[in-house]
């Protein structure tokens, strides 16, 4: 397969181009698919787009999924400029939902002025998922284990560790009047709830967003204009030579770790305090990965993971309302997912020629 | 305590820790020849499902299950060709497949079950060896087995044989250790990876098989949960040694066990930190805190002659 | 394709008798792109022969042992084998027709046993252990080598599984055993071994074809001596032992047509006391037990250039290595300035006023996907730091300046490193390490390697240029011209001893000559 010509598309439109190809190829896939099944194309497509931005409130539901993507997703971008590679978003997104809503029901911030009640929680979600993320960096550097390996283990350890929480009436469990108490916990004082960014109940869109906004141009900033920043793609491009440059090296990795990992923990607030508002079994549920696939469609930009996790998160609203109103399954959506990861892998190669990524 | 009860355990201990073991061994040849498989969940949950439905289309079980297992080979061959042939990412790709699958599984089982979600599947017969089921007291309950458990049990002591015994055993060693020692013997690197990701799809079909055909009599969505994933931490916490992935599998299995056995002697603890044991037993192993951990050289790394 | 052993006998008698030599190549040469590697090259191997190639590192002799194995193609001339034309497609073709070839690097797997590595791609279906292991057996007493068969790769020591290579290589009973350099990482009783072995082999009428830079085995083992330089032969000795000095001359004398050294510079700054470095009794043992740097001692003062002369492979890049603070020594210490640093991170090592300049430039000395401007800096960014930022601005301009004055060439400062030529990379290493505060120290290995002739010369002024600052300068080089021009005094490495050291002045280049081939004075 001689892509060659691709050699000569100008790099700065080469770059969105190959993911944004894979997204359509993944999508035809997708609707062609829906018209297989024998459910009506135009009725599926219509309430996919009633679901994913066809009120304010669907915008709105949609954007805050999107949050919880970005964040995950900027983390793995982070740490992948230090070639390494975190899978274990959803455990960090697991452990950081305990945090936060630990410290809303019982941590006594509820009263706690200027906004405190609800950023303290999140600061602990934060650094619960930094803690889940910087042991596997501390592994890589004591022990050299692999990343993968050691975060996909956490990630299975926190969501049951989740489970475990929510079972527990002497954890995190809802007192149970009876046995059919359902597994989770309290609902968290509404003064720890996000506050929504347009006051407006009806479009629930919360402060996450302006505070990812921020977050994501940050990292941006962080990796190409700081020390720590240079030192951590050094790391990443040749460890060797950022050695004999003097670079440090067990530092630099460890804290690219726990930064991945503190951003994962805070999606897990944005969703506990933005969303849901009490922890409950399957809290995490595939966003983690989803985040996951984010950070590899970006290839390295922070502006590719606000545009995946858009397209995530209206994929994921879109596919939940199309299964309850034109009853395709929103197994549909994974499917979709799975095509544009794997069209994604092999389309590497041919980028591989033609710049470092 | 009684002996009678410890049976029920062992053999549940066994009948849990099959699928482990079968999908366990598949991915162990396919980490030694150098490949890591990470759509294990994958496969299994395509066989599980294959089989669950060629099971109930036909009435036969039996063509259930070879359906089931040849329904995963594809879905190996993807992941070999990606791994392989286009050198991709191992991970990324294995992540993926296993998100097709599931949604893939998900969306066909309800298209041909629809409402009739549990529906109960001919499903395979136990068996028990002649003279070890008349044991008094536990012979009944530890050796009254899925036959399919017997049969995986001979598979895993032929793949032991072929590993240690044979010239394509010693070549797949070979490939995942030093490619490039392969390469200048004059062996194809790549076609011996290939049959090592094939072998390890047809046992990960085998694997799902069993549950959906074997244990359950059933197929629910994304039934394996996890479970492929077991597999590969029962093979790092076997350190890549088959006699100590079997271990491995079957402590993981007396973990899962532990979920009925504990309660009923009274003593209380939570599932999920028994259904996390086998996770962290696995970041103890691959810490490198129970000895070093000897993964083959050339695991995902993909070879090219250079 | 088998041989019988007494087949093949009979035919190698039978050409020996003739006096046919059995491998013929003819004007052979051979070009990769534009660099010739090899030009005009004849040699003939006789059976049951030892012939050595000599020569030094870059003069052409692996690109001949892979033309002979089949690796590459030539692009002139033609081979015979046996009086027929001989164009092996690959190496499995060169084994069919009976040549075999021992590589410097072996392709053995460590956590399997010898005659696992031995079955691997000869056998078929169930393994026989024992029968392999009789035969290594009987090839053990066939030709003298020492091998346990069931030992694991991961237990032997260098010298063994060389061994078990050459078992590999003897098992498809070839007519010609090539072997790259074999004795570089071998203990002196495993060479003396592996030679008995060569003369065991070549008394069973198979030739071999020794590629070689040492002195010593030439004279124990050689029938004849083909010496290559700049690709082309410039000398042959079908009597090596009577003419060993010229032939070290040839290997080291310049190829005719190469410019002449230019004349060293006149000024000398006076050495001051000061010692600069101090090298105590410093070893290096590697992971396989093998000692590749041995008692090193030296002293290098203000102003002063030590040239470490040595064919590469002698200990040069583990002596860098220990002093630019990358891998720790196994015995013994150095001083820079009075300070102790062995053992030293390389932070501390450039913090006490030592410049590197790697041999390896892309693995350690810079990193090809940042700009020049980040790698002028790579090891002092900090110094551009304001409130956690870099000052990017400042850094420019600063890397301007040294662009400036170290005339690299680039489109700018923020050209990617990589795009930069060989030579304007290399100033800009020499730009970073030479403006280093507070300076003392410069190590430099193998600095002209691969530069043109402009870039060579700007090297040289700039490693002048710091002696006359009062800076000492180690210089690592294998090309013994440079160092003539250059340094002030030489020392010579051999096997990771210092063989001895004597001032950088023409007339001594037979006396170095001879050190680097191993020749104690």
């Amino acid at each position: 397969m001689s892509l060659s010509f691709l050699q000569r598309v100008p790099q700065p439109l080469l770059r969105p181009l190959i993911p944004l190809t894979a997204v359509l190829i993944a999508l035809l896939f997708g609707v062609a698919l829906v018209a297989a099944t024998g459910a009506s194309v135009s009725e599926a497509l219509g309430a996919f787009a009633e679901g994913a931005w066809g009120s304010p409130y669907a915008i709105a539901a949609s954007i805050n999924r999107s949050l919880v993507f970005a964040l995950v997703g900027i983390g793995f971008v982070l740490a992948e400029r230090a070639r390494l590679i975190n899978v274990g978003g959803e455990g960090q997104i697991a452990v950081g939902g305990i945090a936060a809503t630990a410290v809303s029901l019982y941590g006594g911030v509820a009263d706690l002025p200027l906004g405190l009640a609800f950023i303290l929680p999140l600061l602990a979600a934060a650094l619960a998922g930094g803690l889940w993320g910087g042991l596997p960096g501390v592994l890589k550097v004591k022990a050299g284990t692999n990343e993968v390996i050691s975060t996909l283990m956490l990630s299975f350890i926190g969501i049951w560790l989740l489970y475990w929480c929510v079972q527990s009436s002497a954890l995190l469990r809802q007192p149970m009047s009876n046995s059919g108490t359902l597994p989770e916990s309290l609902e968290i004082p509404s003064s720890t709830m996000l506050p929504f960014f347009f006051g407006d109940p009806s479009m629930p869109l919360h402060v996450g967003l302006p505070a990812v906004l921020v977050i994501g141009p940050l990292v941006a900033l962080v990796l190409w204009r700081t020390l720590f920043g240079m030192h951590l793609r050094s790391v990443g491009l040749n460890q060797q030579a950022a050695h004999r440059a003097g670079m440090p090296i067990a530092r630099t990795l460890i804290l690219a770790m726990f930064i991945a990992g503190a951003l994962g923990g805070l999606a897990g607030g944005f969703m506990l305090q933005g969303e849901q508002y009490s922890l409950k079994a399957g809290f995490s549920s595939g966003f983690g990965f989803d985040g996951l696939v984010v950070g590899l469609l970006a290839r390295g930009s922070i502006a590719g993971v606000f545009a995946g996790a858009l397209l995530f998160g209206f994929l994921r609203s879109g596919g939940i309302y199309m299964e309850m109103v034109a009853q395709v399954p929103s197994a549909l959506v994974l499917v979709v997912q799975g095509v544009i990861i794997l069209t994604l892998a092999a389309v590497t190669l041919i980028n591989r020629r033609g710049e470092a990524v | 305590m009684s002996w009678e009860m410890m049976a029920v355990f062992i053999g549940s201990t066994i009948r849990l820790a099959a699928p482990l073991l079968l999908s366990a061994t598949g991915e162990l040849v396919s980490q030694r020849a150098g490949v890591l498989n990470m759509s294990l969940e994958g496969m299994m949950l395509t066989g599980a499902f294959a089989g669950a439905l060629a099971s109930w289309y036909t009435g036969n079980p039996l063509i259930g299950l070879l359906f089931g297992t040849l329904a995963a080979l594809p879905v190996a061959l993807l992941q070999a060709f990606f791994s392989i042939t286009l050198k991709a990412n191992q991970i990324v790709t294995g992540i993926g497949i296993n998100i097709l699958a599931l949604g893939a599984t998900t969306l066909a089982y309800r298209e041909i079950f629809g409402s009739r979600s549990s529906e109960a599947i001919p499903g395979l017969s136990k068996w028990s060896p002649p003279v070890l089921r008349d044991i008094p007291l536990w012979g009944d309950q530890v050796f009254d087995q899925v036959w399919l458990l017997y049969l995986g049990g001979l598979i895993i002591l032929l793949t032991a044989l072929v590993m240690h015994r044979t010239a394509l055993g010693l070549a797949l060693h070979a490939c995942g250790a030093e490619p490039r020692a392969v390469d200048k013997s004059g062996l194809s690197v790549a076609r011996l990876r290939y049959l090592a990701v094939l072998f390890s799809g047809l046992m990960a079909g085998l694997a799902g098989c069993f549950i959906s055909i074997g244990d359950i009599h059933t197929f629910t969505e994304g039934m394996t949960s996890g479970a492929g994933y077991l597999a590969i931490a029962a093979i790092i916490f076997g350190n890549w040694k088959l006699g100590r992935m079997v271990l491995a599998c079957l402590l993981f299995g007396a973990a899962a066990a532990l979920k009925f056995f504990l309660p009923a002697i009274g003593i209380q603890v939570p599932n999920a930190l028994l259904i996390m044991l086998p996770y962290v037993l696995a970041l103890i192993a691959v810490a490198g805190l129970i000895g070093r951990q000897t993964a083959p050289g050339s695991l995902a790394q993909p070879y090219s002659r250079s | 394709m088998e041989h019988s052993a007494s087949a093949m006998h009979q035919s190698q008698q039978h050409a020996a008798k003739a006096g046919q030599p059995w491998l013929q190549l003819e004007s052979i040469g051979k070009r990769f792109g534009s660099f010739q590697a090899l030009q005009d090259v004849a040699l003939q191997i006789r059976p049951g022969e030892i012939q050595c190639l000599l020569g030094e590192n870059g003069a052409g002799k692996s690109t001949l042992c892979n033309l002979i194995f089949g690796v590459h193609e030539p692009t002139a001339g033609q081979m015979l084998l046996d009086g027929g034309v001989y164009q092996p497609q690959g190496p499995a073709d060169a084994f069919a027709q009976g040549i075999a070839m021992v590589h410097q690097h072996f392709s053995l797997v460590s956590d399997l046993s010898v005659v696992d590595n031995l079955l691997l791609g000869q056998a078929h279906g169930f393994l026989r252990r024992g029968a392999m292991a009789d035969r290594v057996a009987r090839l053990a007493e066939q030709y003298g080598l020492q091998l346990d068969p069931h030992a694991l790769i991961s237990t032997l020591s260098v010298g063994e599984r060389q061994r078990v290579e050459i078992v590999k290589c003897l098992m498809r009973e070839p007519r010609l055993l090539v072997l790259d350099e074999p004795t570089a990482v071998l203990l002196p009783d495993e060479i003396d071994a592996l030679l008995r072995v060569c003369r065991r082999v070549a008394a069973q009428g198979c030739s071999v074809l020794l590629v070689t830079h040492k002195l010593a085995e030439i004279k124990q083992v050689a029938d004849r001596v083909t010496v290559l330089r700049g690709g082309r032969i410039v000398a042959h000795s079908e009597h090596p032992a009577d003419e060993l000095d010229a032939l070290v001359q040839a290997m080291i004398q310049h190829a005719p047509d190469s410019p002449a050294p230019p004349a060293a510079a006149a000024s000398r700054s006076t050495r001051l006391q000061d010692e600069v470095l101090q090298v105590d009794g410093l070893g290096v043992t590697d992971v396989q037990g093998v000692t590749r740097l041995d008692n090193f001692t030296l002293v290098l003062n203000r102003g002063e250039i030590i040239g470490v002369a040595g064919v590469e492979g002698n200990g040069q890049s583990e002596l860098a290595s220990v002093l630019s603070g990358m891998s720790s020594p196994s015995r013994g210490r150095f001083f820079i300035n009075g300070e102790e640093l062995s053992g030293a991170s390389p932070q501390a090592v450039t913090r006490a006023g030592v410049g590197v300049v790697p041999e390896d430039r892309h693995a350690t000395g810079c990193i090809t996907d940042l700009s020049l401007a980040e790698n002028i800096f790579l090891n002092r960014l900090h110094e551009f730091q304001r409130w956690g930022c870099l000052d990017r601005a400042a850094m420019r301009a600063a890397a301007s300046e040294l662009m400036r004055r170290f005339d690299v060439r680039a489109a700018s400062v923020d050209s990617r490193f990589g795009g930069l030529s060989g030579g304007n990379q290399q100033k800009a290493v020499l730009a970073r390490e030479l403006t280093l505060r507070n300076l003392t120290c410069l190590i430099a290995s193998q600095p002209t390697r691969g530069l043109d002739v402009g870039a060579v010369q700007a090297v040289y002024g700039h490693i002048r240029a710091a002696r006359d600052q009062g800076v000492g300068v180690l210089l690592i080089s294998s090309e013994l011209d440079e160092l003539l021009t250059v340094a002030d005094r030489i020392v010579v490495l051999y096997r990771g001893r210092i063989m001895g050291s004597c001032p950088a002045q023409p007339d001594q280049r037979a006396r170095i000559g001879a050190m680097m081939a191993g020749q104690t004075p």
